[in-house]
């Protein structure tokens, strides 16, 4: 399909549908962004919000409208994180933020669950994308803005230390 | 890697709670409002669009600078109009019709180019009109008949200047004066000896300068007329007769003086010069385009130095808004990585 073409028809498809289509994508990525449950939900919700005032700048030509509200979701997070790092600086707090809700999924082996949790944010994230979400190499490296190299150099030391965590907790 | 590993973390890919999907759906019930222009509007479209701007205006200076001839030509028709002073150039090559060429009666090239002078206005006109012909043997022949054209229209040669040497460039300048009521014809005719590379005319009013003269003639009469009277009278003391007899002199010579310069200016409006210059000199065939040509490459040459101009004195605020730029981008992805270390 050519691009116009591909514009157009992505464009005739309505907000609401695109939002119902991925809204598990989003969620999932978030989840294993910031480790807490409640927190992505606010996240997606947000993320939604700002991708419905942004959707008429939305290009299909350009990139898919997962990678696009995956992008949208990553700023949505690191504007948290900033925030919050700001808000524990101001008070003084030392400690980290509590997770009141540390679980990733349902269904997933406590072994995994805590080497998952023993990630950092930058890990998780590309095991969301490229395991979780199964987006290809060039849409993670479009999501996090580095070269797709990147990306796959990423993914191999995120896994390899998953690898060693599970076995360690095994 | 092991593949169950990662089955299981695709297999339990978390799902959105009802609340949260409830929450989205609500949102997607929302029509989306048209955003305003400048936050629909991407810069990164400059890059595109500045070009084109730059192109279209690189095109326009050409097309002006190619039609700008035609706009002084038409400013000159408007002055011979109004009666002033007109000096029309049109020093380009002119390919003539292959009937001009051969001397037939084809519509003359030089007719259009031409104002006639006024009737019934006095003016000076003067032409000059410079002619390619193709060997010394078409030079002759030209020469001869420029003189029989002006002789037809009642005129005559005032000066003839020819060299036609066995090899090289031939030339002959021919001074023709012709009455002014005939120049037109005659002009006509000669552009029909050779190729026209370039014709220039000049016609000046004398109109206000005969008016003047006219009057300064019966100012002189009516003095000499009475200075007759008073002298006729023969009471006068005979050393008055003598001043007045002396004013008289001078009265009359003067009229005569002032009848010559009417007679002279007279003269001047009756005949019109045309400075003929004949030439075996080949013309390069491309002189009109280059000409044009010319005039694009000089517009562009200057939007080059304008734009070299713009870059030399903009070029040390760009790069720094580079490197500002540069800069915040790499320090903002650092903090990223920190956050996302931290997290």
């Amino acid at each position: 399909m050519t691009l116009p073409a591909r514009r157009q028809s992505a464009l005739a498809v309505s907000f609401a549908a695109t939002a119902e289509e991925h809204l598990d994508d989003v969620y999932g990525y978030l989840v294993y962004l910031t480790r807490d449950r409640s927190l992505a939900e606010d996240l997606t919700a947000d993320t939604f919000e700002k991708a419905l005032r942004l959707w008429r700048r939305f290009d299909p030509a350009r990139a898919s409208a997962r990678t696009w509200l995956c992008q949208i979701a990553r700023t949505t997070a690191l504007d948290w994180f900033r925030s919050e790092e700001r808000r524990q600086q101001r008070e003084k707090r030392a400690a980290p933020p509590e997770h009141v809700d540390a679980a990733f999924a349902e269904g997933l082996s406590p072994q995994i669950e805590a080497a998952l949790a023993e990630l950092s944010a930058g890990e998780r994230e590309v095991i969301a994308l490229r395991v979780l979400l199964d987006l290809n190499g060039e849409e993670a490296a479009r999501v996090l803005g580095i070269s797709p190299t990147a990306v796959s150099t990423r993914l191999s030391r995120a896994l390899k230390k998953l690898e060693e965590k599970v076995s360690v907790n095994v | 890697m092991s593949e169950r590993l990662l089955n299981e973390i695709r297999a339990t890919k978390p799902a959105a709670p009802p609340a949260l999907r409830e929450r989205v759906r609500a949102l997607g019930e929302l029509e989306p409002a048209r955003a305003p222009f400048l936050s629909r509007f991407e810069w990164r479209r400059l890059f595109l669009v500045v070009p084109v701007a730059a192109m279209a205006a690189v095109v326009a200076a050409g097309v002006i600078g190619v039609t700008r001839d035609d706009v002084v030509k038409g400013g000159g028709d408007e002055m011979a109009a109004s009666g002033g002073v007109v000096t029309t150039e049109t020093f380009k090559t002119e390919a003539a019709s292959p009937e001009a060429s051969r001397g037939f009666s084809a519509p003359p090239t030089a007719d259009s180019a031409v104002v006639p002078p006024v009737p019934g206005q006095l003016q000076r006109f003067e032409a000059e009109l410079r002619l390619r012909v193709d060997d010394v043997e078409a030079l002759s022949s030209a020469t001869k008949r420029a003189q029989r054209i002006a002789l037809q229209h009642g005129g005559g040669v005032a000066s003839l200047q020819y060299d036609a040497p066995a090899e090289g460039v031939g030339a002959a300048q021919i001074t023709l004066r012709v009455p002014t009521a005939r120049v037109q014809s005659a002009m006509v005719q000669l552009s029909q000896l050779g190729t026209i590379v370039g014709q220039r005319y000049g016609i000046e009013d004398l109109q206000v300068q005969a008016d003047t003269l006219q009057s300064q003639i019966e100012a002189a009469q009516r003095q000499v007329a009475q200075l007759v009277a008073r002298l006729e009278s023969t009471t006068l003391p005979a050393e008055e007769r003598v001043v007045l007899q002396s004013r008289l002199g001078a009265a009359r010579q003067k009229l005569a003086g002032l009848r010559e310069g009417l007679r002279g200016t007279n003269a001047e409006a009756r005949t019109a010069t045309i400075y003929l210059s004949l030439t075996t000199e080949e013309i390069p065939p491309a002189a009109e385009g280059g000409s044009r040509l010319d005039d694009v490459k000089d517009v562009l040459a200057w939007e080059g130095i304008a734009l070299l101009y713009a870059l030399i004195v903009g070029g040390p605020f760009l790069i720094l808004g580079l490197l500002i730029w540069l800069g915040f981008r790499f320090s903002r992805k650092r903090e990223e990585t920190r956050l996302l270390e931290q997290n």
